[in-house]
């Protein structure tokens, strides 16, 4: 009798002891603080519209950073989060790559071509009506969102699936994003106006206004007018610093040193990787000249020319102005960076703004940090951060940067924003 | 050309293990009285507790319990809003006791079969530390054959030779990511041996109160050739070859306790430890691969714990001649610096609180309850070396029951 009272007590203690759970008490998801996040709108250029893995499809699209902030401003008084999602039918929007064997360490990088959202032989994409609350448009500069020609909003494909037929080329995106009754904005904007130029080596074709170099004072004034229009209402919001360009993995995979052992597993006595210069110079590279990542792929180096001379491994065939940012180059881009962030930060700071230093933090991963247990790098395909682009973010570095943005609106106007589980992004995605 | 190192895929510092689990549930009656009770001679689980002491007992025992443990942990990330918590699971530590010498004789054997460590804890596949830890399941089961000898009235000593067989099956997520997203994930699984002992001297004063001093030594257990699995996809299988093994030292810290015992009426007794737990010992966790590839090296991690210490205080009233009241108090001093608290052993200074009772309905037979709660406070932390950021809150819930025969 008393074993079965005591049994009985031991399961009732069980019972209990499930239903006692640990609490664990934090503000967090709280209060919008002095914020208002009813209705967030998002300006910005490829990395603000989920673009990844050199295309925009629909799973970047849904893990870019702005839509995930929204969802935790939901948490705190904040509105639906609307976006220009490719169809379901359309998955894969423009295509983009993907990594499809792994042999050695040697990548193979496959385009994907199924469930294109390509609409015409014009490589058009397919449109999107509606309202939308994330603006990032892939390509975006700031010195083009003021493009007096209209012209850009027909050019760029992005722009111009967002527009009616009849705004098509008669618009441009400073005018784009007015008029949206917002009242909260994010802008992280800029980074092709440094990058486009670098992305071609430095180089700036004049027929091409994607690859040239914004003016730091042009700069400094055209971002004064975002703030304006952004804050015309009194409006609070974030910015987003600039990234240093020249350390993200598309300038930091194919390194001189790789290059110059690849030379030498075939032919020992090879002593240095030549190289051209902004200037027009000849010269043996070194490690602080970056070789762009496409040039491995492109299979010219080491082939020899017309007097058969190999590519790159002497001075009368050198490797083009093009594929590379001469040590010159890296100084010329990094000041331009800092004088654009400088910009950047004292115009927010004079508006009273949030400033998300992704500068400050893009260099941190550079040299790698752990988060949650994650490895975060700046290394190309196992970094984890950026994507098989080489520029743009996986969905774990999207979710990383939201909460730089995230901390950001938190400790300036006294939110309680949840941070995000970046656990529960990927890195990059491997063959089986 | 063209080679990527995967050097930096796993840059997280593989594995931790085998923490702050120091599990205080070794005899029943002792378990009502908080975990004190060494200068006692309660009964047969002396022979964990003081070996001095067990020569001392009247009677010859066995006993078998078991105490249901239930480790329910939380965890909340610092700025999310999101609380995780542990599954249930219920952890099975036990203890096996047999005393026995010739009646009115100087001395007596022992042999103790219990579990002094482990953990179970299990975070499930895809919570936010899911790349330190998944789960962990560790159990030692010390083996300890004992000698018990008067060496006076009122003074006995006593050693037991420990063996442990240690298991560990640790597993976590890797992140890399397959096709579908899905992360990979390691599993770590080996059995070790180790080889201690456990001494103590008993001293019963004129006044009838008793001392004890008990020394139990570490137990360096050494893992050989436990599997390594990893299950990634397969374009990184060459960074992690198939049937892999690892070697590994589990450091289990030695305990040195002072007792008191006091008797406060004829059927009332105060017990009192203060236990100095010697975890320096376990400076680092290394982990060595029989096969090393650029993605998978050999770690050494960095564990620096400093000494831990517990304070109980516990009370045994003989209510009736059948029928035994106990309760107790206590204090423990967490082992684990800043920095350096873990999924696997989320500790903290904790609170103990306990509550037992015996029941004799014969002269051969016993049957003890007790209910052991620890309070193990909240701790809000950043991880050195994960990078694991946020808090956790404890709460160890273990109902007990064991029976004994006597004669």
């Amino acid at each position: 009798m008393k074993r079965y009272i005591l049994n009985s007590f031991v399961a009732a203690i069980i019972l209990f002891a499930a239903a006692c759970r640990p609490e664990i008490e934090t503000p967090a998801g709280t209060t919008a603080g002095q914020a208002n996040f009813s209705k967030y709108i998002a300006v910005g250029n490829s990395l603000t519209s989920g673009y990844a893995d050199g295309g925009l499809y629909l799973e970047g699209q849904k893990v870019a950073y702005p839509n995930l902030i929204a969802a935790k401003m939901a948490m705190v008084g904040g509105g639906a989060f609307t976006s220009p999602f490719f169809s379901e039918e359309h998955s894969n929007g423009s295509g983009y790559i993907s990594l499809t064997a792994l042999v050695n360490g040697t990548p193979t990088l496959t385009p994907v071509v199924d469930k294109l959202a390509i609409r015409d032989a014009a490589k058009h994409l397919d449109k999107y009506n509606g309202e939308i609350q994330n603006l990032g448009i892939p390509g975006m500069r700031v010195d083009l969102a003021f493009d007096p020609t209209l012209t850009f909003s027909a050019a760029n494909p992005y722009f111009e699936r967002l527009l009616p037929d009849a705004q098509v080329g008669k618009t441009n995106y400073f005018q784009f994003i007015q008029g949206r009754n917002h009242t909260f904005f994010s802008l992280w904007l800029g980074n092709n106006d440094v990058l486009g130029y670098a992305l071609n080596g430095a180089v700036t074709v004049s027929t091409d206004p994607t690859t040239a170099l914004t003016d730091k004072v042009t700069f400094s004034s055209l971002y004064a007018n975002f703030l304006n229009v952004l804050t015309a209402a009194g409006q609070k919001g974030i910015v987003g610093t600039i990234p240093d360009v020249t350390a993200i993995p598309y300038f930091n995979t194919v390194t001189v040193a790789a290059l110059l052992n690849a030379a030498k597993a075939i032919n020992p006595a090879a002593a240095a990787i030549y190289i051209q210069t902004g200037t027009g110079a000849v010269r043996p590279a070194t490690a602080e000249d970056l070789i762009r990542l496409p040039f491995q792929s492109e299979g010219i180096f080491g082939k020899p020319n017309g007097s058969g001379i190999p590519y790159g491994l002497h001075p009368l065939n050198p490797i083009e102005n093009k594929w590379v940012l001469d040590k010159d180059e890296v100084i010329k881009l990094k000041d331009y960076v800092n004088s654009y962030n400088s910009s950047i930060k004292s115009l927010a700071t004079s508006k009273g703004l949030a400033i998300a230093d992704t500068y400050a933090y893009f260099n941190q991963v550079k040299t790698g940090i752990n988060v949650q247990g994650v490895g975060i790098n700046a290394s190309f395909i196992t970094g984890g951060a950026f994507s098989l682009d080489g520029v743009h973010l996986t969905p774990r570095g999207n979710a990383v940067i939201a909460n730089v943005f995230i901390d950001a609106i938190n400790a300036k106007y006294g939110s309680t924003v949840p941070n995000i589980d970046i656990t529960q992004y990927r890195g990059v995605k491997f063959p089986n | 050309m063209k080679k990527f190192l995967l050097s930096a895929l796993l840059s997280a510092p593989l594995w931790v293990l085998g923490q702050g689990f120091q599990v205080n549930l070794q005899g029943q009656k002792q378990i009502g009285m908080a975990g004190a009770g060494s200068a006692l001679a309660l009964d047969e689980a002396s022979v964990f507790y003081n070996p001095g002491a067990v020569t001392f007992l009247e009677k010859n025992s066995v006993s078998a319990g078991v105490n249901p443990l239930l480790f329910k942990s939380a965890f909340k990330q610092t700025g999310s809003n999101v609380t995780e918590d542990v599954k249930n699971k219920i952890a099975p530590p036990f203890e096996f006791y047999a005393v026995w010498g010739p009646k009115s004789n100087k001395w007596k054997l022992g042999l103790g079969v219990y579990t002094p460590f482990g953990g179970l804890v299990d975070w499930g596949d895809n919570w936010s530390g899911k790349y330190a830890l998944t789960s962990l399941n560790l159990k030692a089961i010390y083996f300890q054959p004992t000698l018990s000898i008067k060496i006076t009235d009122r003074i006995g000593i006593g050693a037991g030779f420990v063996y442990n067989h240690g298991d560990v099956n640790l597993q976590r997520a890797i992140p890399v990511n397959f096709p579908d997203g899905r992360s990979g994930k390691a599993t770590l699984d080996g059995t070790g041996t180790g080889y201690g002992w456990n001494a103590g001297l008993y001293i019963k004063t004129l006044s009838n109160i008793s001392f004890a001093l008990v020394h139990k030594s570490k137990v360096i257990t050494k893992l050989d050739g436990g599997s390594a699995e990893f299950e990634v996809p397969k374009s990184l299988e060459g960074s992690f070859p198939a049937g892999n093994t690892f070697n590994a030292e589990l450091p289990l810290p030695a305990t040195t306790s002072l007792g008191i015992g006091i008797p406060l009426s004829k059927s009332t007794v105060l017990a009192f430890d203060a236990s100095w737990v010697q975890w320096h010992i376990y400076q680092d966790l290394s982990f060595d691969y029989a096969t090393n590839t650029p993605a998978l090296v050999d770690t050494k991690s960095a564990r620096n714990y400093r000494d831990g210490s517990s304070f109980k205080l516990g009370i045994n009233h003989q209510a009736s001649e059948k029928l035994a009241l106990r309760a107790g108090i206590g204090y423990a001093f967490s082992p684990v610096q800043d920095g350096y608290v873990t999924p696997e052993a989320p500790d903290a200074d904790r609170y103990i609180l306990s509550a037992g009772l015996g029941y004799t309905p014969t002269r051969h037979f016993e049957v003890n309850a007790s209910f052991f709660f620890e309070d193990v406070k909240s701790r809000k932390q950043k991880n050195i070396e994960t990078g694991l950021d946020g808090t956790f809150k404890t709460l160890v819930y273990a109902p007990g029951i064991s029976l004994t025969y006597k004669w």
